[in-house]
This record gives structure tokens, C-alpha cells and sequence, in this order.
């Protein structure tokens, strides 16, 4: 054991020497292996942070949320149904929502309207969020311009502005008071957007659904569980479709590695003719090919991966943010929270680490088996 | 005893440029003498220390090894003479690194390595302490008066030290053969001679000896005990100095 | 299919090692014709020079074999999430026909090609390869096992559909659709713990009759192989029981989880390892008088004997704890 240890251990030190001995063509192999796994890295990293912060968003989302469906497009839902809903067993809470969407010609902006009673702004008041301020210049005091269903001009003056922490969800969000939102979309009494349901039970809640669907078929239910589940899908198609497009460039860096592994320079060959003219073993030369190979993949890794984890996690990802978070206009500027997850580790092991083994593994035998007695010759 | 018997070896064999470059060789090298191969290049000498030195398996015949220690490695009988024709690779580097030291023509240091690693350099796959090895190694530069080069590098010395380097990298696993290919090829007469003493202490030592070469200074020296003259492959006299 | 990091890794690392395999098995079956070792032409040099890598590839195999195995089971794991009344990962391996044949082939090739490295390791000890020829044959079977292992694996993972909202019509699917059932079957817990402890009590008594006398190996494997797989079934039946504290959950992937202190891996992996080796000691036996194995196989064996009892003896000690101090009680 101990001789399998030391023995490691001297080809191991050689290994370290013999690449330093070819500093120009092991540094660029390992700047290029380093720049593919800093990006598959980040792209890995990014999709699980949004996950994890969209989980967070949707854990205060209501259980249950019901809809009204004409014609298979949405309408607000009478107010009525939420008596007969609230009877139903297992039910705790009913709560109306009162909320839209506004087109910003100016900015370009989609804002959430959000019809709120408690606490309420002031008649003609608005709280506005962050990425709202931010778009349209506003301050506490300033006014914003917004133009109801007719056409017609109504002005609202900037009461609050939300604190930034709360970026992610308040964002593009102006809190009003329900009879300004009701003025503003022409809204129609007795009716809100949705309805909000709670339950004592979670497990009670797929019930519930059926019944407000049997005695309401106009209705649809959404429940929450099923959000979290097509938002995990939605984040993880996205990245999924990356990495695949990066396929090619994984590919490439595949072919530049075996390139690098099979052009042995002249010198290169001499050495390891001496190294077996001089008593070592093919199993030994392969086992300094693999130390090599081990100690440039491990070093890309850890660097690659280390830099992914600072691009994402300090940097906000700048360098992708606009393939994977879609279009917009305006966009909540949040830290993201930085999560080490050791299974994603572990699958960009996989995925970076492994295709250069398998490129490496042929050509790392053939310098292996180079005849000892041809170095007698040269 | 090393024996050969009806040793070949072929290169390229079935195709246009087939070279056969031994050709039915049987010779015998005694414990503790010193043997000459000598002949012009191209005669199959190189290729001969080759085989002799279990670095290549000939393609056709039969090689002994007897008393020098190669049994134990396989842990058979150390009376009889063991056979490496068909042994595996792993095997005859094995007897190669224990039984066996060589002395290249053109030196074979690593570029790149201080001396004092190179010397050190075939006892690294065996997994011996570093520690021991390390004196060792810095005995025998100690004793070829390289000591003061220890940690240069090896492009930084006269043909001479490399030599010395070379011979001090032979040692290293205490061989009971040592085979030179033409040893004096780059070296002047007054080296030539200081070699040939060094040859005369391993001969003091019981080690066996046998050098390729085609000059006087060494097949016509006094150590030499037996001459084994090659051409085109084959043996053309094999004679014990007087 | 889901376009999941960790289906991507599971996938392009089992197109890699099947690809290693098939050009192993490909010079395999060359060796196993033209190989002899009396020759010294340049083919027998060739084909010497070409068992360093097929052995250097069979390594690389074995090891992803044993990552992703786990790495199959976490991706499951992490999977559940997508399909409605899938509680982990074995809701999610229940999702479609392919899930649990796949995990039996990834255990099957796992044992397969660490038997190969056992018996690689004895040959390369000998100085005249005397078991080449049984060790190529071996690798025959592999070779269409893994090309089998990356079909299913590509037909387990496209025919995985989530359970999103896909239309902006649709109306509550969950109701659609039943759930998937997460329970395995399991067998009886009492007569399970009989069989589990005098399984192990037999392979302890046969290995160390082994171990000490030097022969009895056939048996011994064979016991041994029994016990890997009674064992298993244990774990599921009733050894679980204890670890989750519940009568009824019986999922033998949880275990590997953070809430149970990942107790899963030490258990797992010394069941797989004592298996393997006691595996080992079985496939050696036919040639303990060949040639130059006969100072070195049974040594070999004696260690793998030694190996199997000791990680079977940690295996046992961690469910019986398990079982003591848990502040579950099976009621019989």
C-alpha cells in the first residue's frame, strides 16, 4: 500500500514538472477549458438561482386562485361566487383580487395595477415600486400620467415608493385605491380579476378544485402547486436548451484537446522514449498522462467553476442575462442568493470533466506505448 | 549467464521494407566479465543490447538470463536460468529495472530536470522512499565528483559530466549488468580512458559489463574479456582476449 | 424530454462510456483470437500494447457506472417535483415503463464491469496473463448490456413528460390524471428480519471459514450474492421503516436524502462494494491452479473475503442501530 502510495505520489511530482516544463501549449488548453466550464457553469448556477428565488416569490402566492373563462379567454369573475365558494368544506379564506395590466406608451413599460385596500394610498395616490421609479424618473411628491379606458387623462400622485428589497415581486407594481383602479379600467361592478382561496388542509385543495369546478364550470382553477412545477420546467428547458446549443463549442473544445493530446512535440516523444529506455512501465507513462490530464481538469474546474460562481452571484450574470431572462423592459435588479448545490457540482463534473477524459484516453495510450528501444535509435 | 539462442529480431515484418536487423544470433555473456560488441553501424549491435537487456522481445529464439538475479523477481528457483522471451512488458521492465543498467549513446538526460532528479528518475515507479533514494543518488554523484551539479540543469554541462550523469542514473537501482551503446562516441581520448576506468571499477565489483562500440580505446583495452564481432546482423567471430 | 443539467450529464456520460465499452469489446474479441503469448511478432506485441487500454477504458467505465448510478437516482429525486403524486425519486422512476429495468441494468452493469477489473487485476499479477482468455470472453456480455443500459436510459428519459400547464384553456389536469403511486411493493417485515440477519449470519460463518481454511469460495459467493440481494429487498421491507420513523414509507431512495442524515451512501455503498468482492471471489475460484495464480489468487481471495464480511459487518451494524435507537417500534 505504501509503495502503491509513494509511487503515486513521484509520477504525480513529475507530472506537475512536466507540465510546467511546457508552460505556452498547457496554459492555453487550460484557458480554453476553464472558459467552457465558467460557462456552462453559469448558465447551471443562474437557472437553479431563478428557480429558487421564483420558489420563494410563489410561497406566498394564494393555494388556489380561480378564474372565469368566456370563450376560453379570461373574465373577471363575479364577487358572488366567492359566498358559495367559502361554503364549500375545508375552505378557510375567500379573498376578491383586484388587479391588471397597463400599457406605459411612453416607456414601454407593462406595469401591474393592484387594487389594494389595506393598507390604501389617498384618493388619486399611487404606491409605486422600484423598477417603476426607476423607468419613469419618479420620486415621492411626483406625479404620474396615466390614461383610463377612454382616453381621458388621470393623473396620480406618487404617495410611496416600495423599498428595494422587495424588487422581485414589487417591481413594476402601482398599489391604488379600488375605486381609482375601478375608474381607471371602467371595471364592472359586483366583478374581480380572480379569487383568491385558502384551506386549512393543503391536501384538501385538490377537492376543493373539483367542487368549484362542478358547481361553477365557467370557472378555472389554477392551483399553486402547479405553478412551482411549470416554472421548474420553464427554468430548466431554457438552460437545458443552452447547454445543448453549447454542445458545439463543447465539441470543439473535445477536438482542441484531443489535438493538443495527440501532438506530442518531438520533444515530448523523447521524453517518455527515455522515461521507459530507463525503466519505467506503460502502465507508468499512462499513469503520468492521467496525472497530467487529472491535474489540468481539476484546475479547470475549480477555476472555471469558482469564476461562474462570482459572475453569477456578484455580478448578476451580466454576461448572459438577456438570452436567459427574456425581453422586457423593465427588469427588477436583484441580487441573486447564493446557493452552493452539491449535485449540480457533480453534474458539471459530468458534463465538463468527463468529455475531456474520453478525448484524452487514446491519445494519452498511444504516447504511452511508444517503444522504449526507438529511444536507443534516436 | 546470459544466452542467446538462435536470436532474431525483424522490422516491419511481411511488408516491402522488411528489415531484419538480428539475424539467428547465439552468443553467451558470462557473470562478471566484461563483453565487446563490435562492428560497424548498421550491424545489429544497438539492436542486439536491445534484446540482451530485455527492453524489446526478439521474433523468433530463445534468451536466458541466469545469475544475475532476475529469478527472485518472479519468484522461481534462483539456480535455474530464467527464460524472457515471452515474458509480458510489465515483467521485463521489471528485470530491466532491477538487473539492468544502461548507458545510451547519446546520454538520455531529461531537458528541463536538474541532474540529481534525473539520476533519481528510475526509481520512481517502484515506489521506494524518496528519501533513500535521494542519498543514494547523491552518493554516486559524490562518487564520479558531479556533486557541485547536483541541481543545475542538464544543458548546462560538458559532455563529460553528462556522461557521468548518465552513468550515476545507471547505478541508481544497484544492477548487477550494465550495457553501454557506444559510450565513447562523444567523447575524446582522454575521456575515453577515464570511462574506461570506471569500467574497470565496476568490473572490480563483480557487476558484468557489456559495451557496444567500434573503437580501439575500448575493444583493444586490457579489461576487455571477451569480443564478440558483428556484420549485417550476424556474428562473425566470437573470441576471449587473452 | 426534459431538458434537465443532470439528464444532459446522465445522457452524453453514457453515450461516452458505451462508446468506451463497444471499442473495448471490439479489441476484445481480436485478442480472443489472435492472442499468443509465445509469439514475439509485432501482432502480439500490438495487441499486448492494447490491453493497457482496454483496461484504462473499463476503469473509466466502472467508475461513471457507480457515479451515475447515484447521479440516476438524484436526478429522479430532483425530478419529482414535475409529476403529480410523485414524492421522490421513486415516483419519478415510476413514471414511465423504463424507470426501475433501467435502474436494475445500471446496478447489473456495475457489478458486471467491477468483476472485470477484479479479474484484470489477478491477471496483470501473473507473469504469463493466464486468465486472458476468460477475461475477454467476459467481457463479451457487457458490451450489448451497455449499449442496452443507454437505450433504455434514452427511452426513459424521452418518454418523461411533465405535468405542466401546457394549455392557457386547460383546467385542472391533476384531476385528469390520476397520481402516480410512490409506495413500492415490499415484502413482509417479520420474515424479512429472519432472512436478513440469517443471511448475514451465514455469509459470516462460510467467510470466515473461508477466510481461514482457504477454500469454500464457491459457496461462499455464492451465499454472499444471496445476501446482496436479500438485503436489498430488507432495506426496502423494513430497514427503511426505521430510518423515516413511518409504517408506510417504504422508498428506498430517500435514505440519500439530507433529512435522514444521507445515511443512504455509507449503506449503499458498502453493500454494492461487499457484493462486488464477494462476487469476486466466486469468478476467481475456476482458476486458483492456473499457472502463476496459484501464489496469487488465493491471496487475492482472502482479501475480497476479507473486504465482503467487513463492509457487510458495517451494512448490518448501521441498520441495527438504526433499529435500536429509532423511537419507531414495529409493532410485531
Amino acid at each position: 500500500m505504501k509503495r502503491s502510495i509513494e509511487r503515486h505520489r513521484n509520477i504525480l511530482d513529475f507530472a506537475l514538472s512536466s507540465l510546467l516544463r511546457r508552460k505556452g501549449k498547457n496554459l492555453s488548453l487550460l484557458a480554453v477549458y476553464t472558459l467552457i466550464v465558467f460557462i456552462i457553469a453559469s448558465i447551471v448556477f443562474f437557472t437553479q438561482a431563478l428557480k429558487r428565488e421564483a420558489g420563494l416569490v410563489l410561497q406566498d402566492a394564494p393555494d388556489l386562485v380561480v378564474q372565469r373563462m368566456v370563450a376560453g379567454r379570461h373574465d373577471p369573475i363575479p364577487v358572488a361566487y366567492a359566498d358559495k365558494i367559502a361554503a364549500i368544506r375545508g375552505v378557510s379564506e375567500v379573498k376578491p383580487r383586484f388587479w391588471g395590466y397597463y400599457y406605459d406608451a411612453v416607456t414601454g413599460a407593462n406595469f401591474t395595477l393592484v387594487a389594494c385596500d389595506d393598507p390604501a394610498p389617498a384618493a388619486e395616490s399611487i404606491f409605486i415600486g422600484s423598477g417603476v421609479a426607476r423607468t419613469c424618473r419618479l420620486s415621492e411628491g411626483d406625479f404620474l400620467p396615466l390614461k383610463d379606458l377612454k382616453g381621458a387623462p388621470a393623473l396620480f400622485a406618487v404617495q410611496k415608493i416600495f423599498p428595494s428589497d422587495s424588487e422581485l415581486v414589487a417591481a413594476d407594481l402601482i398599489q391604488l385605491k379600488g375605486d381609482d383602479f375601478r375608474r381607471l379600467f371602467d371595471f364592472p361592478q359586483g366583478r374581480a380579476t380572480d379569487l383568491a382561496v385558502s384551506a386549512r388542509n393543503q391536501n384538501e385543495l385538490k377537492t376543493i378544485a373539483a367542487k368549484i369546478v362542478h358547481e361553477f364550470p365557467d370557472t378555472r382553477p389554477i392551483l399553486k402547486s402547479e405553478m412551482l412545477r411549470t416554472y421548474d420546467a420553464v427554468f430548466d428547458w431554457r438552460s437545458g436548451m443552452v447547454i445543448v446549443v453549447l454542445a458545439v463549442a463543447v465539441l470543439s473544445f473535445i477536438i482542441f484537446a484531443w489535438d493538443k493530446a495527440t501532438g506530442l512535440s518531438a520533444e515530448e516523444k523523447k521524453e517518455i522514449g527515455i522515461l521507459k529506455s530507463i525503466g519505467w512501465e506503460t502502465s507508468d507513462v499512462l499513469l503520468l498522462k492521467s496525472w497530467e490530464g487529472i491535474i489540468i481538469s481539476l484546475t479547470a474546474y475549480l477555476c472555471g467553476v469558482s469564476l461562474a460562481y462570482l459572475h453569477v452571484f456578484f455580478f448578476s450574470a451580466s454576461l448572459f442575462e438577456r438570452a436567459l431572462k427574456g425581453w422586457s423592459v423593465l427588469y427588477p435588479e436583484f441580487k441573486l442568493t447564493p446557493v452552493v448545490d452539491p449535485y449540480l457540482l457533480c453534474v458539471l463534473f459530468l458534463l465538463t470533466v468527463g468529455p475531456y477524459v474520453v478525448a484524452t484516453v487514446v491519445p494519452s495510450w498511444l504516447a504511452a506505448t511508444v517503444d522504449p528501444d526507438a529511444a536507443m535509435r534516436s | 549467464m546470459i544466452e542467446l539462442i538462435e536470436v532474431s529480431k525483424s522490422f516491419n515484418v511481411g511488408k516491402v521494407n522488411q528489415f531484419d536487423a538480428v539475424n539467428r544470433v547465439s552468443c553467451s555473456i558470462h557473470p562478471g566479465q566484461v563483453t565487446i560488441l563490435k562492428g560497424p553501424s548498421g550491424s545489429g549491435k544497438t539492436t542486439l543490447l536491445t534484446l540482451v537487456g530485455c527492453m524489446a522481445r526478439p521474433s523468433s529464439g530463445r534468451i536466458m538470463l541466469g545469475g544475475i538475479g532476475a529469478q527472485a523477481l518472479s519468484g522461481m528457483d534462483p539456480g535455474t536460468p530464467l527464460e524472457i522471451t515471452s515474458l509480458p512488458e510489465r515483467y521485463l521492465t521489471g528485470i530491466r529495472r532491477s538487473a539492468f543498467g544502461f548507458i545510451f549513446q547519446q546520454f538520455n538526460l531529461v531537458r528541463g530536470v536538474s541532474v540529481l532528479e534525473n539520476v533519481m528518475l528510475p526509481s520512481y515507479p517502484t515506489g521506494e522512499s524518496q528519501v533513500a533514494v535521494r542519498a543514494r543518488a547523491l552518493e554516486l554523484l559524490e562518487l564520479f565528483n558531479i556533486t557541485r551539479h547536483a541541481a543545475s540543469q542538464v544543458g548546462l554541462l560538458s559532455g563529460g559530466e553528462m556522461q557521468r550523469v548518465a552513468i550515476a542514473r545507471a547505478l541508481i537501482n544497484n544492477p548487477s549488468v550494465i550495457i553501454a551503446d557506444e559510450p565513447t562516441a562523444h567523447l575524446d581520448s582522454r575521456l575515453s580512458r577515464e570511462f574506461m576506468e570506471i569500467i574497470a571499477t565496476f568490473k572490480a565489483r563483480g557487476k558484468t559489463v557489456l559495451i557496444a562500440s567500434h573503437d580501439p580505446i575500448v575493444f583493444d583495452s586490457p579489461l576487455a574479456d571477451q569480443i564478440i564481432e558483428m556484420r549485417d546482423g550476424a556474428v562473425t567471430s566470437d573470441r576471449y582476449a587473452a | 424530454m426534459i431538458m434537465h443539467p443532470g439528464i444532459l450529464a446522465l445522457l452524453t456520460g453514457s453515450l461516452f462510456t458505451s462508446l468506451m465499452i463497444l471499442y473495448a469489446g471490439w479489441y476484445g474479441v481480436l485478442i480472443l483470437r489472435r492472442w499468443d503469448l509465445a509469439s514475439g511478432s509485432e501482432l502480439q506485441l500490438s495487441l499486448e500494447k492494447r490491453t493497457y487500454l482496454v483496461s484504462t477504458l473499463l476503469s473509466y467505465a466502472l467508475a461513471f457506472e457507480l457515479v451515475s448510478l447515484f447521479l440516476f437516482i438524484f436526478t429522479a429525486d430532483r425530478l419529482h417535483l414535475l409529476f403529480t403524486g410523485a414524492m421522490c425519486a421513486a415516483g419519478t422512476l415510476n413514471a414511465n415503463g423504463f424507470g426501475y429495468p433501467l435502474l436494475i441494468l445500471k446496478i447489473v452493469n456495475f457489478l458486471l464491469a467491477g468483476t472485470w477489473l477484479i479479474v484484470n487485476h489477478a491477471d496483470n499479477q501473473g507473469y504469463d496473463y493466464p486468465l486472458i482468455k476468460f477475461k475477454y470472453t467476459l467481457l463479451v456480455p457487457l458490451v450489448p448490456l451497455a449499449l442496452l443500459e443507454l437505450l433504455y436510459l434514452f427511452g426513459y428519459f424521452s418518454g418523461l413528460h411533465a405535468d405542466i400547464i401546457t394549455s392557457c384553456c386547460g383546467s385542472l389536469f391533476s384531476l385528469e390524471r390520476p397520481g402516480i403511486a410512490g409506495d413500492l411493493a415490499s415484502l413482509p417485515s417479520a420474515p424479512m428480519r429472519l432472512a436478513f440477519y440469517g443471511a448475514m449470519a451465514a455469509t459470516l460463518l462460510s467467510g470466515a471459514f473461508s477466510f481461514f481454511k482457504g477454500k469454500g469460495y464457491y459457496l461462499f459467493s455464492a451465499i454472499s450474492s444471496l445476501s446482496f440481494c436479500i438485503a436489498l429487498a430488507s432495506l426496502i421491507s423494513f430497514i427503511c421503516l426505521y430510518i423515516y420513523e413511518l409504517p408506510t414509507h417504504h422508498c428506498p431512495f430517500c435514505i440519500l436524502q439530507k433529512e435522514y442524515g444521507y445515511i443512504g451512501y455509507p449503506m449503499y455503498a458498502a453493500l454494492l462494494g461487499g457484493g462486488l468482492a464477494g462476487l469476486g471471489t466466486g469468478i476467481l475460484a475456476p482458476f486458483e491452479g492456473r499457472g502463476s495464480m496459484v501464489r496469487i489468487i488465493p491471496a487475492l481471495q482472502r482479501r475480497l473475503t476479507g473486504t465482503t464480511l467487513v463492509l457487510y459487518a458495517i451494512f448490518t451494524l448501521i441498520a441495527s442501530y438504526k433499529m435500536v435507537f429509532s423511537s419507531f417500534k414495529l409493532g410485531d
